[in-house]
């Protein structure tokens, strides 16, 4: 899959990041590790396993670094699809190349992750009631129907790639895909993913009380385009 | 109250001047800079004369000049705060901004990748020859 792009946000993910890249370049040569400030050895890890580093000047958040990898990405030669990716071993690759297959089969612009059409290894009851009240927060705000609003398991063509324009820094990105996808008229599809939850994902995940943030965020970005 | 006048209206002026004379004041409009001459002219105004402060809050159905002022500096300060927020959140992005380009420059020239701008319009080639002389003579 040599017209394939991974782009994988990196903060501070030293210990496992590693492992990811492995994986990922045993389907294309195209790994684009944005390195978004880290503390750790992530940036020298990157290097060392061989993938592309473009690296923050200083931390930014999550949603930068995607929109950043993108731009990177898009002038790779013969790069034609796109995967975001995260870099705490969440994602599974094999997941990664249905979502690349579909996207090609079906004749669409993204194909999206969904942790609620597939498994969640390892989980808990409130954070599964979570995500399930942030999807449907995120079905009224944004006018798409899915059912997972914050999974970071995407693949899409060159069209979203070149259009895209993430602004929002921080987690709050998610939501801010979907709105574009709604605005800028994506044809997409929601696809089963595996995410697999381990000790040291949940660890670095989000603490619960920032969904909080990400729903004053999303509806001031609603106020402030009217 | 002579002594507290004397402190107020000097710590009032000494701003003022503070303000108009930093290098960054000439980027700010005439208009900006003569609203806060005619704001600092009103806070002199005020410090000296109470009794007039007093009069105007009568005027605008307000016990007392002490009142209005407190009320006057809410205003002010909530408008300080949203403004410098949304100032702060500018920034923010222009910051990024430019994070993000250095970071991409960066990340093309160590993988010696050309640009899109230059695959798609051989810029380079329509520039002249620094080495090539232009006179004829």
């Amino acid at each position: 899959m040599k017209d394939v792009a991974f782009v994988v946000p990196v903060y501070n993910e030293a210990e496992v990041i590693r492992g990811v890249i492995d994986s990922l370049m045993a389907v294309t040569p195209h790994v684009v590790c944005v390195n978004d400030g880290s503390t750790d050895g992530s940036a020298a890890e990157i290097l060392k396993a061989g993938a592309y580093l473009v690296d923050h000047p200083i931390n930014m958040g999550q949603g930068a670094a995607l929109q950043t990898g993108i731009e990177f990405a898009r002038v790779l030669p013969g790069v034609q699809r796109f995967v975001t990716f995260d870099a705490d071993g969440q994602h599974g690759v094999d997941d990664a190349v249905r979502l690349l297959t579909l996207l090609v089969a079906g004749d669409l612009d993204i194909v999206l992750g969904s942790r609620f059409l597939g498994a969640s290894v390892g989980a808990s009851r409130f954070r599964k009631a979570l995500l399930k009240s942030a999807v449907r927060f995120s079905n009224m705000t944004s006018g798409i129907k899915l059912t997972d609003a914050h999974n970071g398991l995407r693949a899409f063509n060159r069209h979203v790639a070149d259009t895209i324009e993430i602004t929002a820094p921080d987690m709050t990105h998610a939501s801010e895909i979907i709105e574009l996808i709604a605005r800028n008229g994506y044809r997409y599809r929601e696809v089963p993913v595996t995410i697999h939850y381990t000790a040291y994902s949940l660890g670095k995940g989000q603490a619960g009380v920032n969904a909080v943030n990400i729903a004053i965020d999303t509806l001031l970005r609603k106020v402030g385009r009217s | 109250m002579i002594v507290v006048q004397l402190l107020l209206v000097s710590a009032f002026l000494g701003l003022f001047f503070l303000a108009l004379r930093s290098r960054t004041a000439h980027g700010v409009s005439a208009s900006k800079k003569l609203g806060f001459l005619l704001f600092m002219l009103v806070v002199v105004v005020a410090v000296l004369s109470p009794a007039l402060v007093s009069a105007v809050a009568n005027l605008v159905g307000v016990g007392r000049g002490t009142d209005l002022v407190l009320y006057l500096l809410a205003v002010v300060v909530c408008f300080y705060v949203v403004n410098d927020y949304l100032r702060a959140q500018d920034s923010r992005a222009q910051l990024h901004k430019l994070a993000r380009r250095i970071a991409v420059l960066e990340a093309l020239e160590r993988y010696d990748i050309a640009s899109a701008q230059d695959r798609d319009k051989d810029v380079t080639s329509n520039l002249p020859d620094p080495h090539e002389s232009t006179d004829d003579a």
